[in-house]
């Protein structure tokens, strides 16, 4: 049990900070909340070095009795959230004063909704994989409304509802599973009957149990994913909620639902079963329709966090592609596209992150979202004007970003699938997409600026991390082999 | 454990909890006011505990998992409603509504 | 069975009728002309304990009330973990019991902060 205890203290640690900053918050004066960023950071970087040492002393098992694993694909996801977390914490230092008396609990909600998510990372089990599924979902619903302003409040509401419901959704899938399956685990090491191994005995008379439950699945974690048609809350959210919630919303949640849906999918439901071909279909076509909407919306866009947030679902459906190509293999073994869905996912982190905080460091100047107020902006602010163009580029897709690398690499996968009409779907909206995201690198660079005035400069941490952010993507862009290896040793946990 | 009910199939509670579900789909759908909205989603939430305490009952009498898996959900349920009513009570002083009809300020 | 749910249906049957049963016998008896009716305001009036009804049924709660039903949520279903626990305490041992503990220490955690934020005390 011990043994159980020690894989599991990165969670842990970060729990316990939370913990930590909602009773320091209690006592510390309202001028030095920042220090309760640096104890959030400092709890990170526990995390993270326990995680390290765990991993040079080859722990990887599955623990607690099946219900949770420490394996190459959580480890990559935890260090993924626990580096998401700590830079939309160390950005929002600039924006923290806006929350007021609650910038303690912003901080303790962050580490919540992280550990929530390096949970889920690594849950193997329907009722673990729920709990921390609640509690990503419900400390975001919070952050979401911390503001408590008309909008933020508003977008609170919208993304607690149907939150509630796509979780009801999720579980009336669950229940499901468990009444096939007679258990709540999905794998297991000691040769216990699972539901992947109740699956792959593959008895026809499941089947429509199965596929109903699958439906029921995809549907709610459609909605964590943000995938048409169950996106009505992302551009409301990336709008209304504060920028840094937006921003780790964006990447944080995202990036969990999709390694919850591979665990479930890939792991449970298997590629090769008598299932597997049909959610492969599903998530080909809901790849197409997310992509198709996504894109379109974002083009009428005139806010820069709505046309985001439309990017998101959009990008959403790239990801998906890599989910419907599942079944493509390198070196005979390795699964091409659940890897790309992976470094997919990695380099949208960098990428999204940047262009989220960009946007945060130039609209706390400006107290304005609107594209048009960004013309001159390669003028009047130009760092962060930079970074975002980069940034913009990398969603796009163009070289020398590691958007094209993860795009040529999801693409690839799917031509070898045999998917070759989503791939053209695909292309095809990356040039519509290349509009809007250009459109605001126009704004910002060939508009004048005359008689606007030049920002004053974003803080050298927030800085710092623009510039941290845009040197990944254009190092990933350039040599992109290392995570690529990361993301294939991954996804090899369940090949 | 208890013994299973042996007249009663699990189609019946099956069929009940898809029913609730069901009930709890349309409430969610055709109520305006929030507070009602978030009473479909806890009839939903039951309707998923029935199934689970059913399917603990029938199908794997020895584990227990099912019902607690049905008490992690009342949990959560708990947690989700007392924030739905926090939320709403901010947006009705922000708004001096709960009608979801009318909190539209974030669309297209 | 069926049986069973005859036992359970004469009782259902009988729960029925008897709330039924005098309010039918009042309105035939007031068809039939044989009670008298002599209506006046304090008769037709609500009857509430004796006391004179004031204004409507549905009024808007004080918020306050909000605040305590939360916190009654989060202890009233800490209650909920806690049974199965207590019941199988026997067969637990300790590392239940240390399981426990830290359930309930996790939530002084929260009544401590829900304390030092005046959620307790009437504004």
């Amino acid at each position: 049990m011990l043994a159980s205890l020690d894989r599991f203290g990165p969670e842990l640690a970060v729990m316990a900070t939370a913990g930590l900053v909602l009773l320091a918050d209690l006592v510390v004066p309202r001028r030095h909340k920042a220090w309760l960023a640096g104890l959030s950071v400092a709890g990170l970087l526990a995390a993270a070095l326990w995680l390290v040492i765990l991993v040079l002393r080859g722990r990887q098992a599955s623990f607690f009795d099946d219900s949770m694993a420490l394996d190459n694909f959580s480890i990559f996801f935890i260090f993924l959230f626990i580096a998401v977390c700590g830079t939309v914490i160390i950005a929002s230092l600039d924006y923290a004063p806006r929350f007021g008396s609650h910038q303690g609990e912003f901080f303790a909600l962050m580490l919540l909704a992280t550990s929530g998510m390096m949970l889920l990372a690594g849950a193997r089990d329907l009722v673990t994989i729920f709990v921390s599924l609640e509690l990503t979902s419900i400390s975001q619903f919070i952050l979401a409304g911390l503001l408590r302003d008309d909008k933020g409040s508003e977008a609170a509401l919208k993304y607690l509802l149907l939150g509630a419901i796509a979780s009801a959704v999720i579980l009336y899938g669950m229940a499901f599973l468990f009444g096939i399956a007679g258990t709540t685990r999905l794998v297991t090491t000691n040769g216990a009957p699972s539901i992947a191994s109740t699956i792959a005995a593959g008895d026809a008379g499941i089947r429509s149990a199965l596929i109903l439950s699958m439906v029921f699945l995809a549907a709610g974690f459609g909605f964590k994913m943000a995938v048409v048609p169950f996106q009505m809350w992302t551009p409301d959210v990336y709008q209304g909620a504060p920028t840094p919630v937006a921003a780790f919303l964006s990447v944080g949640s995202k990036a969990a639902a999709f390694a919850v849906v591979l665990r479930i999918f890939y792991e449970g439901f298997g590629p090769n079963t008598f299932v597997g071909n049909d959610w492969k279909e599903m998530f080909a076509i809901l790849a197409a329709v997310s992509m198709c909407v996504g894109n379109v919306m974002a083009l009428r866009q005139t806010n820069i966090r709505r046309m985001l947030g439309y990017s998101s679902v959009a990008q959403a459906g790239n990801f998906l592609v890599g989910l419907a190509a599942i079944s493509a293999l390198t070196n005979g073994r390795t699964s091409l596209g659940a890897s790309g869905v992976v470094f997919f996912l990695a380099t949208y982190a960098f990428t999204n992150l940047g262009a989220f905080i960009a946007v945060m460091a130039i609209s706390n100047r400006t107290d304005s979202d609107e594209i048009a107020d960004y013309a001159g902006m390669g003028r009047r602010a130009p760092i962060p004007a930079a970074v975002l163009l980069f940034c913009l580029l990398s969603l796009t897709g163009l070289p020398p970003t590691a958007g094209f690398i993860a795009k040529v690499y999801i693409f690839n996968a799917a031509v070898q699938a045999d998917l070759v009409w989503l791939v053209i779907v695909a292309v095809l909206n990356t040039a519509v997409s290349a509009f809007y995201y250009l459109g605001v690198a126009r704004q910002m660079y060939l508009e004048t600026a005359e008689g606007l005035p030049t920002l004053v400069r974003a803080p050298w941490a927030t800085q710092g991390i623009l510039v941290v952010a845009a040197m990944g993507v254009l190092t990933f862009g350039v040599y992109p082999i290392p995570l690529i290896e990361a993301a294939q040793r991954a996804v090899n946990v369940f090949g | 454990m208890t013994s299973v009910p042996q007249e009663i199939p699990l189609e019946q509670f099956i069929v009940l909890s898809a029913i609730l579900f069901s009930i709890g789909v349309y409430g969610v759908l055709s109520r305006r006011n929030a507070v009602l909205v978030v009473m479909s989603v806890e009839l939903m939430l039951n309707a998923v505990s029935i199934n689970m305490v059913a399917f603990a009952v029938y199908t794997a009498p020895t584990l227990f998992v099912g019902i607690i898996f049905a008490i992690f959900i009342i949990t959560i349920a708990a947690a989700e409603v007392g924030l739905a009513l926090a939320v709403i009570l901010r947006v009705f002083r922000n708004r001096g509504t709960a009608n979801i009809d009318e909190i539209d300020t974030l669309k297209w | 069975m069926i049986e069973q749910f005859g036992r359970a249906g004469f009782l259902l049957i009988f729960a029925i009728a008897f709330p039924l049963i005098p309010i039918a016998a009042s309105v035939a008896l007031g068809v039939f002309r044989i009670r008298p009716r002599k209506p006046d305001p304090i008769k037709s009036s609500v009857y509430e304990c004796g006391m004179v009804p004031v204004g409507d049924a549905l009024v808007r709660y004080n918020v306050r009330y909000y605040l305590f039903a939360l916190l009654f949520v989060v202890f009233d279903v800490e209650a909920v973990f806690l049974y199965p626990w207590a019941v199988a305490y026997r067969a637990l041992g300790v590392y239940a019991f240390v399981e426990a503990l830290i359930f309930i220490a996790i939530l002084f955690v929260g009544y401590v902060y829900a304390w030092r934020k005046r959620a307790m005390e009437w504004i």
